[in-house]
């Protein structure tokens, strides 16, 4: 128990008008400040790993790209390579050109998402609208792309599960420029407006030492001036062909968290800019099987480091595995080292908001 | 009389919206939330779905499959809503299970075994216009004349 005096504990949720997905947040407060927090969790758990264990691998690719229906592309695409490191199946040049492209394209829908409702936590409807109306652009090239909104399932096994026509990069080419000024526009609506600065900056600072202690990952850790959390470092397709450089913030308020998504939203749509016009000819698909084996392979969602542990046996089939995905981490940091320390009770929403959290994706 | 097309005339265009998520992927959550961009713009139907409160609500949306907490939940949740009420459940996971309704599940589906629902969007997730379709659609048919017909039951 804490032995802090505390006046009242505030529970926030599970429902309620400000949480997207329910969760029931304690406050302990003194006045109208923020002492400490508690999060307690447990109204999404619907026990996919234990539905995907047993199952054949490529029954499972569907089940794992619904852990989360934001970041959907990534889950899809982390389980598969780490498939096919146990496997040691490499996909093709183009194919691995083809999951850049539509990796991004969900990077920047999601980074879009996580700031309108961060908007929406500090109640400036006006910008999240704006931003709402421009995800539904990279909505389209996705649905355009892959034939659905939300649920793709882009990777198979040594490759994409279909090719991008010519005229189709021209579209997306086309529509990320009309996009970009949009969204710059939008990004300095929010850096200068003084108002909006007024409930952002300062607020939820979360210092480097502490978002290394948890660790905490993503966009939160990038804001707090830790650039080396981002996992795209790490992977081959971006270090060793796009030569990728991470982006980071050093203040580690709310501004930074929201201004560092922006900033990775433009940097993606270089890097699908990048891989359009390097696009290899050539197959789309590898084949190979399915090998007996273990592994562990982390990848970077749009929240942030995204791991999978996965076993499987001679038939193809998934015997065991794990997700840890980043919003455990960022849960932790956000309750102990931003929330507590708030300055009032509506700034802890916004806090709450704006790590972005996803928790259908954390409770699995 | 005057009483009852005023009610009418008032019920057919301002409905508050509430919404529930009961154990989704967040995929439906995020068609839902969708269909309040200015492309699809559901307000200007006269449906408010700022601030989800269920005291004051009208439509409860209701998207994923039910999980453990939300068995008895559910329905604490379906009485606070005021009468005359309407439930739309968003999902394959929210009419049937889904993909979730497999062996080794923690899954309780489907919603209606829970609480009375008068539509049912299915899609894995569903495009925000067939939300919004089915909100428009069946809304309207449960509101009118509504003290009339508990009136004659
Ligand atoms: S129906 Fe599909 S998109 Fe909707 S919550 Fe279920 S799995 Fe997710």
């Amino acid at each position: 128990m804490i032995e802090k005096n505390v006046d009242v504990s505030i529970p926030i949720g599970p429902l309620h008008p400000a949480l997207k997905e329910p969760l029931r947040i304690k406050l302990h407060t003194v006045g109208e400040r923020v002492v400490d927090a508690e999060v307690e969790l447990g109204y999404m758990h619907r026990g996919i790993e234990r539905i995907l264990k047993g199952k054949p691998w490529n029954k499972a690719v569907y089940l794992a790209e619904r852990v989360c229906g934001i970041c959907s592309n990534i889950h899809c695409m982390t389980f598969i390579e780490t498939l096919e490191k146990i496997s040691d199946v490499e996909p093709t040049p183009r194919a691995k050109y083809l999951r850049v492209i539509v990796n991004e394209l969900d990077r920047i829908q999601s980074h879009l998402i996580a700031n309108v409702s961060y908007f929406l936590g500090i109640e400036h409807e006006t910008l999240a609208m704006y931003t709402l109306d421009v995800r539904e652009n990279s909505m389209d090239l996705l649905e355009m792309v892959s034939g659905n909104r939300v649920h793709m399932s882009w990777n198979v096994l040594g490759g994409v599960r279909w090719d991008i026509e010519d005229h189709h990069l021209k579209t997306i080419l086309e529509m990320l420029d009309r996009m970009e000024p949009r969204i710059r526009r939008y990004m300095g609506m929010f850096e200068h407006g003084p108002l909006l600065q007024l409930r952002s900056r300062g607020i939820g600072v979360l210092s480097y030492e502490d978002a290394v202690k948890v660790p905490a990952v993503g966009p939160v850790a990038r804001g707090s001036g830790h650039p080396e959390s981002d996992w795209r470092l790490r992977h081959p397709t971006y270090r060793d062909i796009f030569d990728f450089k991470a982006i980071s913030r050093k203040e580690g308020d709310n501004t930074a968290r929201v201004l560092v998504r922006f900033d990775e939203i433009f940097q993606s749509m270089n890097l699908i800019r990048d891989a359009i016009d390097n696009l290899p000819k050539g197959n789309i698909q590898n084949k190979g099987r399915v090998k007996a084996g273990e592994g562990f392979h982390s990848g970077e969602a749009p929240r942030g480091e995204l791991k999978y542990f996965v076993k499987t046996d001679s038939a193809g089939k998934i015997d065991d595995i794990t997700i840890r995905t980043p919003t455990r981490l960022n849960l932790e940091t956000c309750a102990r080292y931003m929330l507590a320390g708030s300055p009032s009770i509506a700034d802890a929403v916004a806090i709450y908001a704006s790590i972005d959290p996803c928790i259908a994706c954390t409770e699995g | 009389m005057i009483f009852d097309k005023l009610k009418n005339f008032v019920r057919r265009k301002s409905f508050h919206v509430t919404y529930a998520d009961a154990g989704s992927c967040n995929g439906c959550s995020i068609e839902v939330l969708a269909t309040i961009c200015p492309r699809y713009d559901i307000e200007q139907y006269g449906i408010f779905v700022h601030h989800p409160n269920p005291r004051e609500a009208d439509i409860l949306i209701i998207t994923g499959c039910v999980t453990e907490q939300w068995k008895t939940k559910l329905k604490e949740l379906y009485d606070k809503i005021p009468e005359p009420k309407v439930v739309v459940a968003v999902g394959s996971c929210a009419c049937s299970g889904g993909i979730f309704d497999q062996e080794g599940k923690r899954v309780y589906p489907p919603i209606k075994n829970f609480i009375p629902v008068a539509a049912e969007v299915p899609g894995c997730p569903p495009r925000p216009s067939e939300i919004l379709d089915a909100i428009l659609g069946v809304a309207p048919i449960v509101f009118k004349d509504y003290d009339k017909k508990e009136a004659n039951k």
